[in-house]
């Protein structure tokens, strides 16, 4: 080991000793950084100078503030005055932060309308003020009995927009990870063209797949695998009313894993929503029912037999969705099966619950089950013991499940909003969207 | 936060009896028309919402009177919303609304909270309600500000007693994964328990955690069964010493098949500096970390130094930096340790995320860690079996070891994405979630 290192590191160490040693006796000096729970001002307190204005009027129209008659002492200061020469009527509204809001400003800008009446002005004066006041409002107590509304529907799509809702999407990403002993890669790439109306959706996209793994086996031996797979695919839906939506699939894939050579199938589809499709972030109950044809080579001769073939099959599935505020639950069914035998069946069942039992007592149950009777496509050349342990492929079984369960409980002091950073403070998180 | 039913009656209520309630009354006089409204939509403040822990859809369904973009340099303003947890177990959401374009005058910070106990609709409400808070100083610039109406419900007297509880927080879980098809067979149990502190003056916190898991795979040659398992007892206390100094230590009790520790105890006494302000850690950090450890251990199987017990002092150094910027995030440690009785037994682990909306549509990301390792003490003495090799239930010799994610998106086209459209399924191009602790 280098001595001159060892030393160093060494020095580090006493160094921090010594810091710690030195720190200890003076903790109970130490202020703490913000006092714990700090109560909100109750009101915010505004100076309006607006000469000729009805501060009465205005008190009524805007009551989570107190207006004051004097700058000291008060958390913003609004100014309206005419801006330019009368005959153009518009005003201009400057609304400062004072103390402990200083340098939150904002300057809005009041144009009346031709046949604007004084008093009409004053109210349209008066209500911009107030949109201007809700941001230090929103920092006082009284924030809590504030609500906002807007008091039309407006179109999503009412935007001037010169790509007509289309939105094009390359994409690629690298996985890669290893050790001494084993290294596993897997590489995606995509590129897509969407596009999303309220009473059109299109998706469309191709993609393509690769993954591979390395271990060493200790004995001078190694053994490699890989997989891959590509493929395209497109939906289209077209919205019919408040309940129905008509649409249809195509596809193209290609698989190692599941032994598809090439696979081509189209499929038109109808969707019912028992609720309104504009409560789908609330609640959703949709049955999709799906008829299709599919075309497909294989690399290996399957178990039936078969190289190629050509098939017919149909396919309905429920799905519940519901998020409420005592939790979310989501139920799906989904039965199909080919119709040259109706042997060929599958039926999924999947379902998820997180639901607030009492206070802090929650329950979390996630569950799968498929009962498979349609493995058309497994190969007749079986599997290698590597293929198994590495789940290389896809494996002949009549069934597959999961399920997880999860109950916890909290209680004490659950409502402290204290945020301490010291020494790390839990995770760090990242989604990204490919 | 309060149910629509609850609410609708409170208001019904309200416009009976006060005169307060005069502000809920639109500003112009009879509502504008459909024309004149898809006129000022078209003039709503473009909004740029960069969140990665948002119901988005919820959003969108909510707050109708902007219009959301996909690319940060369109928007007028950019909403960045920051996470950190809470003693109490919740998330503190801070929301920067960051003017831009003919908006960039303007700057504003808000703040919301919820606890461990919400579900996720109370907290998709709060986020809501937060927004619309924030949003309303620009939208007070566009037209359509006419159309948007403020209600005030007076307050009720009371106030939140005195915590009982004392910032103590105690949480329990247990669960359990299971799955299989016929000839494979997995499932694995976990439970936890733990009791936090946590004070802008001093952070305590205690956990146990147990968890145990099996895999069986059937092959030709019979049934291959895996195992593995961990106990773990964990405390940490800190304390706050100004805007930049903590000092602390942390306790360990644990015990791990994977590892081939039957029990192994370590106390570590630390200290951090801060590079910025504690206050700013919802948006950046950067913390050095040194901590001196004392560990006795004794391991299940010799080891390959032929070792069942022994004393171990263990010195680390980390430095952490996460940053929460309009450009995306970067967050990057690194951590270098060694025993003090042998310099030559150390490690040294890198981690970095960082994920950049580098240029109109275009952002990168890296995810990846790397470690070099020339302390693994514990090793099994004896070779691994193969199914303990293809499985990875013990841990191998090795002198490094890495895992790297990178991809780029590129998306031109249409700027906006107001519209929610959920019919067949609203899931998108699929997406990548990760949670580092």
């Amino acid at each position: 080991m280098n001595p001159i290192r060892s030393r160093m590191i060494k020095a580090a160490a006493r160094a921090a000793l010594a810091v710690l040693v030195l720190a200890l006796p003076g903790l109970a000096q130490v202020p703490a950084s913000k006092p714990a729970g700090t109560p909100p001002p109750a009101l915010l307190t505004v100076f309006l100078d607006w000469p000729g204005a009805d501060i009465e009027a205005i008190r009524a129209e805007i009551p989570f503030v107190a207006f004051v008659p004097s700058p000291d002492g008060a958390n913003v200061r609004v100014v309206v005055a005419p801006l330019g020469p009368p005959p153009e009527g518009r005003l201009r509204i400057e609304v400062a932060g004072l103390g402990e809001f200083q340098g939150q400003d904002n300057v809005l800008t009041y144009a009346p309308g031709r046949d604007e009446k004084p008093g009409e002005v004053r109210k349209g004066v008066t209500a911009l003020v107030r949109l201007g006041l809700l941001r230090y409002a929103a920092k006082t107590a009284a924030a809590k009995d504030l609500s906002i509304k807007f008091l039309d529907q407006a179109k999503p799509t009412a935007v001037n927009d010169r790509w007509n809702f289309w939105v094009f999407s390359l994409s690629g990403n690298a996985f890669l990870s290893g050790e001494t002993q084993y290294r596993s890669h897997s590489y995606y790439a995509s590129v897509s063209a969407n596009r999303t109306t309220p009473a059109l959706k299109i998706r469309t996209q191709v993609y393509g797949n690769w993954s591979g793994s390395w271990f060493d086996l200790g004995d001078g031996t190694s053994y490699e695998s890989s997989t891959h797979g590509r493929g395209a695919s497109g939906m289209v839906v077209k919205s019919l009313g408040r309940h129905w939506s008509a649409g249809g699939y195509l596809e193209a894939e290609a698989s190692t894993y599941s032994n598809l050579k090439m696979s081509l199938s189209a499929a038109p589809a109808l969707e019912y929503d028992v609720f309104p499709y504009s409560e789908s972030t609330r609640r959703q109950l949709r049955i999709l029912y799906r008829i299709g044809l599919t075309r497909t080579r294989y690399y290996e001769e399957t178990v039936y037999f078969k190289t190629s073939e050509t098939l017919f099959q149909e396919a309905l599935s429920v799905a519940y969705e519901a998020v409420q505020p005592w939790g979310k639950v989501s139920l799906q069914i989904e039965g199909s099966h080919f119709f040259h035998n109706v042997k060929f069946n599958r039926v999924e069942l999947e379902g998820g619950l997180e639901f607030r039992i009492w206070r802090g007592l929650s329950l979390e149950l996630d569950g799968s089950y498929s009962r498979i009777r349609d493995q058309i496509a497994l190969s007749a050349a079986g599997y290698s013991y590597e293929d198994i342990l590495l789940q290389q492929k896809q494996l002949a079984t009549g069934f597959d499940y999961s399920f997880s369960v999860g109950l916890s409980f909290s209680f004490g002091s659950t409502r402290s909003n204290v945020v301490n950073p010291r020494f790390g403070n839990g995770g760090r998180s990242i989604s990204i969207s490919l | 936060m309060r149910k629509p039913i609850q609410a609708a009656v409170l208001l019904a209520c309200l416009a009976a009896l006060a005169p307060a309630r005069a502000a809920a009354r639109p500003v112009q006089a009879g509502p504008a028309g459909q024309a004149g409204i898809d006129e000022m939509k078209k003039a709503a403040v473009k909004v740029f919402l960069d969140c990665d822990s948002c119901d988005l859809d919820f959003i969108k369904t909510e707050i109708t009177f902007v219009n959301y973009v996909r690319d940060r340099l369109e928007a007028q303003v950019h909403v960045l919303v920051s996470t950190q947890s809470t003693g109490g177990g919740g998330v503190e959401y801070t929301i920067t609304f960051i003017g831009q374009n003919d908006c960039s005058d303007l700057q504003d910070v808000q703040k919301c909270f919820s606890s461990k106990t919400d579900t996720e609709d109370e907290i998709r409400r709060g986020l809501v309600k937060a927004l619309k808070l924030g949003l309303m100083s620009f939208v007070a610039r566009t037209p359509i500000a006419g159309r948007i109406a403020v209600d005030y419900a007076r307050p009720k007297a009371g106030a939140a007693g005195p915590d009982r509880w004392r910032s103590w927080v105690f949480s329990l879980s247990g669960n359990g994964y299971f799955s299989g098809e016929e000839t494979y067979l997995s499932r694995s149990i976990y439970g936890s328990f733990s009791a936090n502190r946590v004070t802008p003056r001093s952070k305590l916190k205690l956990g146990l955690s147990v968890d145990a898991s099996k895999q069986r795979y059937e092959t030709e040659d019979g049934p291959v069964t895996g195992k593995t398992s961990s106990q773990d007892l964990t405390g940490l206390f800190v304390r706050s010493l100004g805007e930049h100094w903590s000092v602390g230590a942390y306790v360990e009790i644990e015990s791990s098949l994977y590892s081939n520790i039957d029990i192994g105890f370590s106390l570590a006494p630390a200290v951090e500096y801060n590079f910025f302000p504690y206050s700013q850690s919802s948006r950046r950090q950067l913390r050095a970390l040194y901590k001196l450890s004392l560990n006795p251990v004794r391991y299940r199987e010799a080891t390959i130094f032929g070792k069942l017990r022994e004393t171990l002092f263990q010195e680390s150094l980390s430095l952490t930096l996460d940053l929460r910027e309009k450009l995306g995030t970067i967050s990057l440690s690194v951590e270098a340790s060694n025993y003090l009785h042998d310099l030559g037994k150390y490690r040294v682990d890198t981690f970095a995320i960082v994920n950049l909306r580098l240029y109109k549509g275009l952002s990168v990301y890296v995810i990846g860690d790397y470690s070099w390792i020339h302390d693994q003490l514990s090793l099994l003495g004896r070779e691994a079996t193969y199914e303990e090799l293809l499985l990875r239930l013990r841990e191998l010799p090795m002198s490094d070891n890495y895992f790297a994610a990178i991809g780029f998106q590129f998306q031109f086209g249409s700027i906006f994405t107001n519209v929610i459209n959920p019919r067949f399924g609203s899931s998108g191009g699929g997406g990548l979630s990760i949670k580092v602790n």
